[in-house]
């Protein structure tokens, strides 16, 4: 049994163009991270931040950081034989040809002054902008954004109404006061948790469908089947099959991982930020921070969104495997898939806005696996509920089971020749 | 001819026909839908009057008495928009009784009374007359910018910046228009691709796999079949091609623009290109182009689809293909082919090199398939 596996397994890992698939997928991943990794030697800045003054933003380490910034600024004013309140106004009033009045370590200098302070101006700032969001008021927004009506607008208001509350929680805890690689200027938590992750998602997708397709169908399109079915094992074979496409998806996946997140952390410092919130204040890239339900870390939450993408890619071996048997033909079921992939995660927009369907159909796990960086949060729109991931993903679970189950049971009946 | 006629039928085979409507009406409502429902939207709404008005009145050229007028009906339109404010005490009341004074007022830091005052006007009523104004005077702004060269330029860009504005073709029309439009045939041209490497590439295969070259090839028509097989192939691209282009062009008529058919690309504004087609000329070139890339890409289906061994490694090694076109290609040889942003020959040297491959490798594969040893 066991060996009938290994040779199902063998069938996917001799195909040498899944391969050079899978190599050429983590050869881009890789070039996308390093062609985007300007910013790495900004970032220590933070880390140093961090070794000095603690993860903790509090009063007197802001005093602190901020005596430290006077001293610097002393050391600028007599390089400069000038009096700045701020390096932001010697760099304005800097010309193109003083620039060369400096040395290259001074302007080192000037530059990590430059990101100190923006740090520092981020940080004494926290407490003005988070008393001024208004959640209810957001939800409002939000209703007036998509023309909600009705039961869908009352249901969002009463979810916008917890997180208000969650916010509120959020803010006595302090968790928003913890250090994070500015996100208005390097958009740490989008490149790695979107781009980044997104491109692991997608390229996964595409090797676990053709995969188990083609271990699948694999009798079917070798002509092989009327042998290989009236075997003693028999059409049991597709058990099998299930358990070998499981364990090639698996490989995959954590193969892909690996290497992915493997030159991503070894690109970007994170060894300081492991234990910052991910609610961090300075995890705000847009018009709104993410704030996220628990009180998670970004370690937690890099573990969290990782055991989610891979429960959710072998639910999709699941989905995969019931499509074949039924098709028993991997050509179509990969466009099949392909194509119910895009219509569950567009099903939202075909619903009313009146009704509350429109936040029931969002469970999908399309919808789950393309705002993956929103997962645990409150700040995601219209898949804010609290309860998104463990239901979509517990509802997914039902739901690949019984297809999975009702195609094989019919698999196991039907006429083959 | 009988045998050309069976090998079309065989690849529009129903159960693929179903998938290519369903992948389609998929591809439509993800990529399309929003470029025909939404257009124009918004502030666009005004943008688009304005510009069907001007074409309607100059033509579809305007020269410098035209703008002349144009300026002038500004003119009426701002006293047109005094009298309103005038006649409403809460804007006098703030001191703001004119267009001019309404737009030198600070509008970063406005009262609270100015702010709830223009909220009024944009959003609340929504008088047209402010909108329209918005898109009349940054028309104007931009005409008056026209003779401007940007910055940074390669020398071939500043030469055609500079001829351009020689023979005084400026861009004077709204660019929502083409805008809508590229965005659109891109998208197009996105699903076009789909659909012909889905229908296209399972053709040779089918029967390599089934195992009937070797009745096929030791018939009378012997490996000539191999080529009606090719001509099939194409003769099924061109069918989908030209029946997805139909239906969704029929959808973008929805659109409106027909009036700007004869505004020539130089005269949109920010749409400075290397030549000087009418809008409906460039129509035309993207169709062509979506012919070229829908050719282009059914031969690499057909080339991989008489090599690899099964239906996965036929779909896993066109995905880097594709997708590479996509993420490079689209964009540069379809929508902005001719746009100043790409350089000049670009285009025409990127589809010359593929069709000029496409070739090589066809003519490669008939060799190739003329000697084969069938029985392998």
């Amino acid at each position: 049994m066991m060996l009938i596996i290994l040779n199902e397994c063998k069938k996917a890992l001799t195909s040498p163009i899944l391969i050079g698939l899978f190599i050429v997928f983590s050869a881009f991943n890789v070039f996308v991270i390093i062609s985007s990794s300007d910013h790495k030697e900004e970032l220590k800045m933070l880390n140093e931040i961090i070794d000095q003054y603690g993860r903790d933003i509090t009063d007197n380490s802001l005093n602190r950081f901020e005596s430290d910034i006077q001293i610097d600024l002393a050391k600028l004013n007599r390089m400069t034989a000038s009096e700045f309140t701020s390096v932001y106004d010697f760099l304005d009033g800097l010309r193109f040809e003083d620039q060369e009045k400096y040395s290259d370590e001074q302007w080192l200098f000037i530059h990590r002054l430059q990101l100190k302070e923006m740090y520092l101006n981020m940080a004494k700032s926290i407490d003005e902008s988070y008393e001024a969001m208004d959640i209810k008021k957001m939800g409002e927004a939000e209703i007036e954004k998509y023309l909600l009506s009705g039961n869908a607008a009352e249901t969002l208001l009463h979810e916008y109404e917890k997180l208000s509350e969650r916010f509120e929680e959020m803010v006595n805890n302090g968790e928003h006061k913890e250090w994070f690689f500015a996100g208005k200027a390097y958009f740490m938590h989008s490149f790695l948790f979107k781009t980044v992750f997104l491109h692991i998602i997608i390229e996964s997708l595409l090797l676990i469908v053709l995969t188990t397709s083609l271990i699948t169908t694999y009798e079917f399109e070798s002509k092989t089947h009327l042998v290989a079915y009236s075997t003693k094992r028999g059409r049991k074979l597709m058990k099998d099959k299930l358990f070998a496409s499981l364990a090639i998806a698996t490989t995959i996946i954590v193969f892909l991982f690996a290497i992915t997140l493997g030159t991503f952390f070894s690109v970007f410092d994170y060894s300081h930020v492991w234990k910052t919130s991910i609610s961090s204040a300075f995890n705000w890239e847009y018009n709104f921070p993410y704030v996220a339900w628990w009180d998670l870390s970004v370690g937690t939450f890099l573990i969290g969104v990782i055991a989610l993408v891979f429960i959710v890619l072998l639910l999709f071996v699941g989905l995969t495997f019931a499509i074949s048997i039924a098709v028993k033909n991997s050509y179509i079921s990969f466009f099949l898939i392909a194509a119910v992939f895009v219509l569950l995660w567009l099903l939202p927009s075909f619903m009313p806005t009146s009704s509350t369907l429109l936040f029931v159909f969002a469970y999908t796990l399309p919808t789950l696996l393309l705002a993956i960086r929103y997962s645990f949060m409150g700040s995601s729109g219209l898949i804010l509920f609290e309860n998104f991931e463990w239901m979509t993903m517990s509802c997914w679970t039902i739901i690949t089971i019984v297809v999975g189950f009702m195609s094989y049971k019919r698999f196991l009946k039907i006429d083959i020749h | 001819m009988r045998m050309l006629w069976n090998e079309v039928k065989k690849i529009f085979m129903w159960k693929m026909m179903l998938l290519l409507l369903f992948i389609n009406s998929i591809l439509y409502f993800l990529l399309i839908e929003f470029h025909i429902d939404s257009f124009p939207n918004g502030s666009g709404l005004y943008s688009y009057n304005v510009g069907v008005e001007m074409v309607d009145k100059y033509g579809a050229t305007m020269d410098e008495e035209e703008f002349i007028d144009f300026k002038k009906m500004y003119e009426a339109k701002v006293e047109e928009t005094n009298r309103y404010l005038q006649s409403r005490e809460d804007f006098v009341a703030e001191g703001i009784d004119t267009y001019d004074k309404f737009t030198a007022y600070d509008w970063w830091n406005p009262s609270q009374e100015a702010r709830a005052l223009r909220d009024d006007v944009f959003l609340g009523n929504k008088i047209d007359l402010f909108w329209e104004l918005q898109e009349r005077h940054g028309l104007i702004e931009f005409h008056n910018r026209r003779k401007r060269v940007p910055d940074v330029l390669s020398d071939k860009e500043r030469q055609r910046f500079e001829q351009l504005i020689e023979e005084e073709k400026f861009g004077v029309y709204t660019d929502l228009v083409i805008q809508n439009f590229k965005s659109f045939i891109a998208n197009v041209g996105v699903a076009i691709l789909f659909s012909v490497v889905l229908v296209i590439s399972s053709t040779i295969i089918k029967d390599r796999s089934r195992g009937l070259l070797l009745l096929q090839y030791t018939s009378k028509k012997g490996r000539n079949l191999f080529k009606t097989k090719l001509l099939a192939g194409y003769i099924a691209t061109f069918i989908i091609i030209t029946s997805l282009l139909a239906v969704y062009f029929s959808v973008y008529s929805l659109n409106r623009t027909s009036m700007f058919f004869k505004v020539r690309v130089n005269t949109f504004i920010a749409n400075e290109s290397w030549f000087d087609p009418t809008f409906f000329q460039f129509i035309m070139i993207c169709v062509a182009a979506i012919y070229l890339i829908g050719f282009i890409f059914a031969t690499l289906s057909m080339v991989f689809s008489s090599r690899v061994p099964n239906m996965v490694s036929l779909i896993g090694i066109q995905i880097p293909f594709v997708v590479g076109f996509l993420i490079f290609g689209l964009n540069p040889l379809l929508p902005n082919m001719i746009l100043i942003w790409t350089p000049k020959w670009l285009a025409p040297m990127s589809y010359g090199l593929m069709i000029l491959l496409s070739a090589l490798i066809v003519i490669f594969l008939w060799k190739r398939e003329k000697k084969m040893d069938i029985l392998q």
